[in-house]
C-alpha cells in the first residue's frame, strides 16, 4: 500500500475512534437538548488546549526529523497523518463542529457568544500564521535554506495552536461564573 | 472612560426565578452565553438583547443600558 494513503488511512482512523468514543459516552448521559448543548460546550472548552498540545507534539516530532536521514515511507505516514489531524482542526475552527450530533444541538451550541469567540481566535490565529510567515521569510534573507514544505509547516505549527488556545480561553472564561 | 453594556438580567432572573440555564433555554442559546452577557464579558447583538428582554418581560432599555 501506498505509505501517504497508510498515514491518511492512519489520521482517518484516529479520528473516527475518537469520535465513536465520544459519542458513546454521551449516549450513555441521558440529557435534553439545551444539557447536552451545556455537557459538549464544557467538554470542547477543556479540549481544546489538549487539541493544541497533540497538535504541537506532532509537530515537534516531525520538524525535529526534517534533516534526519529517516526511512522514507515512516516519513510519508507522518504527513499523511499530520495532515489529516491539520484538516480535521481546520474545519473544527471552521464549522460548528460536533458532526455527529443532530443539527438542533449543533445550532445551540453555536450561538452567538461562541461565535463570536471562535472569530476572536481565528483572528488570533491568521495573525500568528502571519508573523510566522514573516519570520521565515526573514529568514531566509540570512541565507537559511527552507523548503516550501518546512515553510508551511512552521506557520500552520505557529497559527493553528494559537487559534486552538485563545479560543480554548475563551471558552473557558464563559463557561466561568462571576 | 471607556463605555460599557450594564445589565439587571441577573436581578430580573432573580425576581422571576429562573436560573441561568432556564433563562438561556428560553431564549434559545446555552448557559455560557446567558452567564457571559450578565457578566458583562459579551455584549450580545440586538436580537438577542430583545429575546432576553422579552423572555424577562421587560424593554430592552430597561434590561440594558450604556454606563460611562
Amino acid at each position: 500500500m501506498d505509505d501517504y494513503l497508510l498515514g491518511f488511512l492512519v489520521g482517518l482512523g484516529a479520528v473516527l475512534v475518537v469520535a465513536a468514543i465520544v459519542k458513546l459516552v454521551i449516549r450513555k448521559k441521558p440529557m435534553n437538548l439545551t444539557e447536552k448543548a451545556e455537557y459538549l460546550s464544557k467538554r470542547r472548552a477543556r479540549m481544546l488546549p489538549v487539541l493544541a498540545v497533540i497538535f504541537l507534539s506532532q509537530q515537534a516530532a516531525f520538524l525535529s526529523t526534517v534533516n534526519s536521514p529517516a526511512p522514507h515511507s515512516a516519513y510519508s505516514v507522518k504527513i499523511s497523518a499530520w495532515l489529516v489531524l491539520s484538516i480535521v482542526i481546520l474545519a473544527a475552527l471552521a464549522t460548528k463542529g460536533f458532526w455527529l450530533e443532530p443539527k438542533e444541538v449543533r445550532d445551540l451550541i453555536d450561538d452567538e457568544n461562541t461565535r463570536a469567540n471562535r472569530n476572536e481566535a481565528m483572528r488570533w490565529g491568521f495573525l500568528f500564521s502571519m508573523g510566522g510567515a514573516i519570520a521565515v521569510y526573514a529568514l531566509t534573507l540570512f541565507d537559511v535554506t527552507i523548503t516550501a514544505r518546512d515553510a508551511v509547516h512552521i506557520v500552520m505549527t505557529v497559527g493553528i495552536p494559537a487559534a486552538l488556545i485563545r479560543w480554548g480561553m475563551l471558552e473557558r472564561r464563559a463557561h466561568r461564573d462571576a | 472612560m471607556p463605555e460599557r453594556l450594564a445589565n439587571r438580567l441577573k436581578e430580573r432572573r432573580g425576581e422571576l426565578g429562573l436560573t441561568q440555564a432556564e433563562l438561556a433555554e428560553r431564549v434559545g442559546v446555552t448557559r455560557k452565553t446567558v452567564n457571559t452577557v450578565e457578566n458583562g464579558v459579551f455584549t450580545p447583538s440586538a436580537t438577542l438583547a430583545i429575546k432576553l428582554a422579552l423572555a424577562l418581560d421587560l424593554s430592552v432599555e430597561q434590561l440594558f443600558w450604556i454606563e460611562r
